[in-house]
């Protein structure tokens, strides 16, 4: 799980790099939501879907073509 | 009894009999909702002359002389949406809608303007720039969002039937907090046009919200512009998941969807098998990261530090964290979409359902909507879309049915969802699921709905 600290780097270098401006409450609503989905994002990047076929003319209207 | 208080169907059956007069049941809906509407919120803005000339043109439709009211999502040809909020980073325009139309098209009369969370980004109805909606059951409790309004305006009976939009639960959510029975349909099969996200997402469908099924059916039908025909759910094979979306409930919650489901099976004859489906949290995440990367384009740093004051500071706040979301874990979001279409495709050949509470938990309060689980209080948002993201992911349609009332009195509800295309069946099932309570649920009021002398 990633530090507080780097937590506290992050956001205001990510948010200064695209040149996004924010209020002390803005700051503190941005923290918060990164504490609730960093954690789960941080699990989603560490699977390995390499393996997974890709879905080719998906269709969300439809069930996927069983190959 | 007032013809506003019989169900969609009754409504549009009495007008169609000539039992009773369109012009009257337009003008009882317009003093209902300023009868009732100060203690919810729900309606936001009304227009008498707009919904009298729509009830005069209106066809011969299947709902026609019938007053609704439609999500602050859909644009109006005499009035853009404003998705809640003091302002939209996309652009909005009057236009005509594709739900606007198909309810024209069926005789529906649009009578207002429902109340909506801020830019569509909650479960709980607690944000807007309207104020908060508030539940009928209890106006210091969360309605449910995103369709907020649609949601509380149906449970104080302003009128039968409404129109919401549903990205990652923001139908079944007010459906489930209001007692009220909320479609979400497969994904494409209703109407979309005119959406500020028509053509980029690949979550959001518009859909009904009723007292019951039967109401959902010809709403939908409306917005789905074909007939959902009824059939039966005989022998209907219920799947269930021993994982958080159905443990990681209240006690009355769990107890409440277990004796549903239990009923629901006796009803149709059929049968209940414990099945797996694994990763469901990470279906959960990765549907909000979708919702969330398909909304950015009309988002830049430049219109982002001019965004309205007047929008919330978790709007404000929230608009900006995304645009540092990683573009990998978008990309593995798909893949997980993936991953679980096909899961659940071999899964909709052992079932025909899969069951599990919508929400874990009845309505929170609108000051602080969290919510007291087994493993922890959770915020209303994080426990909510566990249970609702795997049909915005992958497509397939699903239902919040009533299913009783807990201690406080709020309701409780029970989420089916089926495969791709197969709306009707579970349109089937809650009626299976009516037939076995005998209507208890679908047919219980909360206090501000229940008539009054002056309403008859």
């Amino acid at each position: 799980m990633e530090s507080p600290d780097r937590a506290e780097q992050f956001i205001p270098a990510g948010l200064a790099s695209l040149g996004i401006e924010t209020d002390e409450i803005e700051l503190a609503v941005i923290n918060a939501a990164h504490a609730m989905f960093w954690p789960s994002i941080r699990d989603l990047l560490a699977l390995d879907l390499g393996e997974l076929e890709p879905e080719r003319d998906q269709d969300l209207s439809r069930a996927p073509e069983q190959g | 009894m007032s013809v506003l208080d019989l169900s969609l169907r009754g409504q549009a059956a009495a007008i169609a009999a000539g039992e009773a007069e369109a012009a009257e049941l337009l003008d009882a809906a317009l003093a209902r909702i300023e009868q009732r509407n100060p203690a919810i919120n729900a309606v936001v803005e009304t227009f008498p002359e707009r919904s009298r000339a729509m009830l005069e043109a209106a066809p011969s439709g299947p709902l026609r002389g019938v007053p609704v009211v439609i999500k602050d999502e859909w644009p109006l040809p005499w009035r853009a949406q404003r998705f809640g909020a003091a302002e939209m980073t996309a652009a909005t325009a009057p236009g005509e809608s594709g739900p606007y139309r198909a309810l024209r098209d069926a005789g529906a009369v649009i009578v207002g303007v429902a109340n909506m969370h801020e830019l569509g980004a909650s479960s709980t109805g607690n944000t807007s720039v309207y104020g908060p909606a508030r539940n009928p059951w209890d106006t210091e409790r969360c309605p449910g969002g995103s369709s907020s309004g649609p949601g509380a305006a149906v449970a104080a009976r302003l009128v039968a039937g409404s129109v919401g939009a549903d990205g990652i639960g923001s139908i079944r959510f007010p459906a489930a907090y209001c007692g009220l029975t909320g479609l979400k349909p497969t994904f494409g099969r209703s109407a979309m046009t005119g959406h500020h996200m028509d053509g980029v997402s690949t979550t959001i469908v518009s859909g009904p919200l009723a007292a019951d099924a039967a109401d959902c059916r010809l709403l939908g039908s409306a917005l789905c512009g074909t007939e959902l025909q009824g059939g039966n759910a005989a022998g209907l094979r219920i799947g269930v998941i021993r994982d958080a979306v159905s443990e990681d409930v209240t006690p009355e919650v769990r107890e409440a969807c277990e004796t549903a489901i239990e009923a629901l099976r006796s009803e149709t004859g059929g049968e209940v098998r414990e099945v797996e489906l694994a990763d469901l949290d990470a279906a959960a995440l990765a549907t909000v990261l979708i919702a969330n990367v398909e909304s950015l384009g009309s988002s830049s740093p430049e219109r982002l530090n001019n965004l309205d004051p007047e929008i919330s500071p978790i709007g404000r706040g929230f608009s900006k964290y995304r645009m540092l979301l990683p573009a990998a874990a978008g990309v593995k979001s798909y893949g997980i979409r993936t991953l679980m279409r096909r899961r659940i495709a071999n899964l909709f050949e052992q079932v025909d359902v899969l069951a599990w509470p919508t929400v874990p938990a009845v309505a929170p309060p609108l000051e602080a909507p969290l919510v007291k689980l087994p493993s922890g209080t959770l915020t209303a948002d994080q426990a909510n879309v566990r249970g609702a993201g795997l049909a915005n992911l992958t497509g397939i349609p699903a239902i919040s049915v009533p299913v009783g009332l807990g201690a406080d009195g709020l309701p409780i509800a029970l989420q089916l969802q089926g495969a791709w295309g197969r709306d009707e069946l579970l349109l089937d099932a809650a009626e299976a699921l009516e037939r076995a309570s005998e209507r208890r649920w679908v047919d219980s009021l909360p206090p501000l709905a229940q008539a009054e002398p002056a309403d008859a």
